[in-house]
């Protein structure tokens, strides 16, 4: 990526999301329009049950809009098949969620290497020691998600989702099962890497402090979105 | 490659952490189960056809009745062929004070190829093995012996020849093929032949060819010559002379065949929930990897290595694994089965990598194919939304099997019907659970403690899993109540088929005026009264009119049959060893009526009401086809293919038959009789009883060593239908105990599931083993139908014995374990 700053990576435009549930058309998401910027930290907070986590999915590609458009890295998601995007993210997009979604069956640093090997890159297994150093896991690398504290499984799960050099990184709640402590961690850490990779950062939140320390803030509210701060 | 790398790195630690273990357990027991059935059927099938062949005394034999052309002999040899040839024709033999009626063979010095030869030498010792008489011997049966008054040592002569008598011929390994021969029997050395001068031009001779050689080499030549045999030769084979011997060899093929159907069964059900279990665990796994970029295509190439890892090696291990389960079953079944049986045919090695990549393919393609479909978003969703997957496969699958299994009984009608059955079977149960899954639902409703009602309820929770469970479950538990008590009950029925008094002597020509004093002197002699029949030669003229002709019918059977006379006999009341398969039984009144045995009349295109025309002495019987029956030719009694009514045929009938029991130590009585009833000739069938004894017992051995795999089978289904809802229980516990369930309730509730899962799943399997077994019993044995009704009073309560107990470990750990360790695992 270019590290010109004014490099637009994800804009979504118009984007409303229905269900249809027992007969009945039930809208989650209206009229969202956002830009997201090279570098950019952006927080996404509301109330439990206001559509955080759909207009994520949205805007990673995972789901689709009713209506609307989401562009990410110049390419517009609806014409991409669901291959196409999984090959997108693949190549440019990283994941933490709040439940870690580590595999189980993989060490700590088969874990962070899983992307770069589905990627077919070489090195991996060094980029992921390196990085699992970065996180402060040096000594954790053939230990199991089982046997870490969920502290340490975010640790990993960061990792992995920075060992790829993702342009782009999505957060779905990301301190939401971790104490205060653990939590702080995270969020140093996830600072850090976003201003050393300038990786764009899209977190989904109920944690003020972690709002807080975003570039912009938007609200959603009743499946509107407004800028809290900018 | 590096791809590659991850997915199997993936696949390696599944297996390592246990998640593959029930899969692969359940591949490597399917597999060998279906393998070690299928290489012991092979080999004891094949083993039969070698006893067969000792019975033959070679591989292959051509009877004539005039000197087969010596090209015959000269192309067997030159397709490597070992030959050997004797010649029977009947005889006087004559020693200084009697004369006797013989049927003499005279047999060559590499007689027999095969079997072995059982006679009793001057030194009073018996001798087993490939003996024959030496130039200037001859051997005689005890018949000749007591009817000429002699004893070994003594001389004897045939024709112009005068031989040593040097040994009691006790068996021959092809006397009972050599037609239960009415005389008395008597063996020399064929080179001695030409010395007596008997068998000059106008001998009424047979001629007999044997050879023997590498199977492949036989069938060649086998299939070279028969089209080009002369007149008046044909090829005998062992099935085609002993229909009690077929039949015994038909009824283990189709019972070794139903054993191999079960294991199939029972290992595909356990496989079906494994494969459900572990691909229902991939779901949240697969929406990161799609997360992290993987494309559909490559997460079912990556779920499809590992089943196709899965399918290769497992079955290579199942493959070799079978191979030796087999040999110890053989082992057990047949004390010296290493030397008497052959070893297994080289291609079944592939059967257990193909019927593993058959079941997988068939039972995981589904699952697979609907984890390609996880969205991507699910990676963000607590709970995982339930997606159907194509449910046509696995049935299909499993269905395929079965038939592959099937394939051993060589009968593809009954299996047919087996194969509806099962299926038949699968529909009622599944329909029976989903009639449960409401019923517990109902029951469920009622207030109170948390107790038995929860308990019942957590089926109605999971209702496509509960309905899985008990098909899987009641399959698993109809097979193993039909290996233990159905299979107990046909062995028994089968063995008893043939009961130790079944009769070994039979006496033709017996005179209507001589049956008072002929049954007085089995009164005498305290032995149970004889079946006695009376007896009419006739011979078929027409069928509705039509003049019957041998060559119009391709069948060798239906040829003889239409060529020459038979016995046809008279009865009041259908015979007991028949069975009435279509039409009535004639009323007392009834002058012009046959009834005939079932494939007698398909062999020559008779059907139910078709005119009839016998020449019976010389006058012609008009009547119609009223009644077809099967016949239990292997229960030795008096059988008949042609029966009519008594006004129709007893002033016609020229003589009786009779048949009857004699313990060994009372075998002289038959000379008594023989002696007080000079026309009588009586014939023993004793040794030919015993072989088939022998046979149907050794078969059942096999049939009953199998039964251990198949019980390990059902085994594993049990643990698999259990693991299948194992998460599910644990996680329900776990939160039953963090809002403040007591041990016991949990206890309470665990067990009210598996007695009532146990109870229902057994009711449907005992009715499934009932009905199963009565088939089982009529269709594969020709037993009388039969219902045993207690079975599913069995099942009932085997069900809730063996389900709770099977649960027992999952049931401890739900009550020991702490609610954090399951939440957080969650």
């Amino acid at each position: 990526m270019s590290d010109d700053p004014k490099v637009r990576v994800l804009s979504a435009t118009h984007l409303a999301r229905n269900i249809l549930f027992q007969g009945e058309t039930i809208s989650i998401l209206h009229d969202i329009s956002l830009d997201v910027y090279h570098g950019d930290s952006v927080a996404i907070v509301g109330v439990s049950g206001s559509g955080k986590s759909t207009l994520l999915s949205l805007l990673a590609g995972l789901d689709l809009p009713t209506s609307g458009e989401v562009v990410l890295f110049g390419q517009p998601l609806m014409s991409l098949d669901e291959d196409g995007r999984a090959l997108l993210r693949r190549r440019q997009v990283g994941f933490v969620f709040q439940s870690f979604q580590l595999m189980s069956p993989l060490t700590a640093l088969e874990n962070v290497m899983l992307p770069l090997a589905l990627a077919g890159e070489t090195n991996a297994r060094e980029r992921a020691t390196d990085m699992l150093a970065r996180v402060g896991l040096a000594h954790r690398l053939r230990h199991y998600p089982r046997h870490l504290s969920g502290g340490e499984q975010q640790r990993v799960a960061l990792a992995r989702a920075f060992v790829g050099g993702p342009a782009l990184l999505f957060a779905d709640e990301p301190t939401g099962n971790l104490d205060t402590v653990s939590g702080a961690q995270v969020i140093e850490l996830l600072f850090e890497l976003n201003r050393e990779q300038g990786t764009a950062l899209v977190l989904v939140t109920h944690d003020a402090d972690l709002a807080e320390r975003c570039g912009t803030v938007y609200r959603l509210a009743q499946g509107r979105l407004s800028a809290e701060r900018s | 490659m590096k791809r590659l790398a991850a997915a199997w790195r993936f696949a390696w630690r599944e297996l390592l952490s246990g998640e593959l273990t029930l899969l692969a357990l359940a591949l490597l027991v399917a597999v060998c189960a279906t393998s070690s059935v299928a290489f012991f059927a092979d080999r004891v099938r094949q083993g039969l056809t070698l006893h067969a062949n000792q019975l033959l005394a070679a591989d292959l034999a051509i009877e004539s009745d005039a000197p087969l052309p010596s090209s015959l002999v000269l192309s067997a040899r030159q397709a490597g062929l070992q030959v050997s040839g004797s010649q029977t024709f009947p005889s006087m033999v004559t020693t200084a004070g009697a004369v006797a009626l013989a049927s003499l063979r005279a047999v060559p010095d590499n007689y027999p190829l095969r079997g072995e030869m059982r006679v009793r030498l001057a030194d009073g010792k018996v001798r087993v093995g490939a003996w024959r008489p030496a130039p200037g011997d001859a051997w005689a049966d005890s018949r000749l012996m007591a009817r000429l008054g002699i004893r070994l040592g003594d001389r004897l002569r045939l024709g112009n020849l005068s031989l040593r008598l040097s040994g009691e011929l006790l068996r021959e390994p092809d006397g009972a093929l050599a037609g239960y021969s009415f005389m008395p029997r008597l063996l020399f050395n064929q080179a001695d032949v030409t010395a007596t001068g008997l068998l000059g031009p106008g001998a009424r001779a047979r001629w007999r060819l044997m050879v023997s050689g590498q199977p492949v080499a036989v069938d060649a030549w086998r299939r070279g010559v028969e089209a080009r045999l002369p007149a008046g030769a044909r090829v005998e084979s062992v099935e085609d002379a002993r229909p009690e011997l077929r039949s015994a060899m038909t009824r283990a093929r189709r019972f070794l065949g139903l054993t191999a159907m079960l294991t199939a069964t029972l290992a595909a059900a356990a496989m079906m929930l494994a494969v459900r279990r572990f691909l229902a665990r991939q779901w949240q796994p697969v929406a990161v990897l799609r997360c992290l970029g993987l494309t559909g295509t490559e997460i079912t190439g990556l779920f499809a290595t590992v089943l196709l890892a899965l399918a290769l090696i497992g079955g290579g291990l199942g493959s070799a694994l079978g191979y030796g389960v087999q040999a110890a079953l053989a082992g057990i079944a047949i004390p010296d089965a290493g030397e008497t049986l052959p070893p297994p045919a080289v291609w079944l090695i592939g059967l257990g990598p193909a019927s593993a990549l058959l079941l997988l393919i068939g039972l995981a393609l589904p699952p697979v194919m609907a984890l390609r479909r996880v969205p991507p978003s699910a990676v963000l969703r607590a709970e995982v939304p339930p997606r159907s997957v194509g449910m046509g496969l696995p049935p299909l699958a499993i269905l395929l099997l079965i038939a592959l299994s099937l394939w051993q009984m060589d009968d593809w009608r009954l299996a047919g019907w087996l194969l509806a059955g099962m299926s038949g079977y699968f529909l009622v149960a599944g329909g029976a659970a989903w009639c449960l899954v409401l019923g517990s639902r109902r029951l469920s409703r009622g207030e109170g403690a948390i107790g038995w009602r929860f308990g019942v309820a957590a089926l109605a929770r999971r209702p496509w899993l509960a309905v899985l469970q008990v098909v899987a479950l009641s399959t698993g538990l109809m097979a193993l109540l039909t290996l233990t008590v159905v299979r107990t009950d046909l062995l028994d029925a089968w063995r008893q088929s043939l009961p130790p008094d079944a009769p070994n002597q039979f006496v033709i020509n017996l005179q209507p005026d001589q049956v008072q004093d002929f049954n007085a002197m089995f009164a005498a002699a305290r032995l149970p009264m004889p079946e006695i029949a009376p007896i009419a030669r006739g011979r078929l003229l027409a069928i509705n009119g039509r003049p019957v002709q041998p060559a119009q019918y391709r069948d060798e059977q239906a040829q003889r049959l239409a060529g020459r006379e038979f016995n046809l006999s008279w009865r009041d009341a259908p015979p007991e060893a028949n069975r009435l398969v279509a039409g009535q039984w004639w009323s007392t009144a009834a002058v012009d009526e046959f009834s005939l045995e079932q494939e007698m009349a398909q062999a020559m295109g008779i059907r139910l009401g078709d005119l009839l025309t016998f020449d019976v002495a010389g006058t012609q019987l008009v009547g119609r086809v009223t009644s077809l029956r099967t016949v239990a030719w292997n229960s030795f009694r008096l059988n008949f293919f042609v029966l009519a009514p008594r006004a129709m045929l007893a002033s016609r009938a020229t003589s009786l038959v009779a048949a009857f029991y004699l313990p060994p130590a009372q075998r002289g009585f038959a000379d008594r009789l023989v002696r007080r009833f000079a026309n009588l000739t009586a014939v023993d069938v004793s040794d030919v009883l015993d072989q088939v004894r022998e046979v149907i017992d050794r078969l059942a051995q096999a049939v009953e060593a199998l039964f251990v795999l198949t019980l390990c089978a059902g085994v594993l289904v049990l643990w698999a239908a259990l693991g299948a809802t194992r998460d599910e229980r644990l996680a329900d516990a776990a939160l039953m105990r963090a809002l403040g369930a007591s041990r016991r309730q949990l206890r309470t509730v665990v067990l009210a599931e598996l007695l009532w899962l146990g109870g229902f799943t057994g009711l449907l399997a005992g009715s499934g083993a009932m009905l199963l077994g009565a088939f089982a019993g009529w269709k594969l044995l020709e037993l009388p139908l039969r219902c045993n009704g207690l079975l599913p009073v069995l099942g009932l309560l085997c069900g809730m014995l063996l389900v709770p107990l099977a649960g027992w470990p999952l049931l401890r750990r739900v009550v020991r374990q702490t609610p954090l360790s399951t939440l957080q695992a969650r």
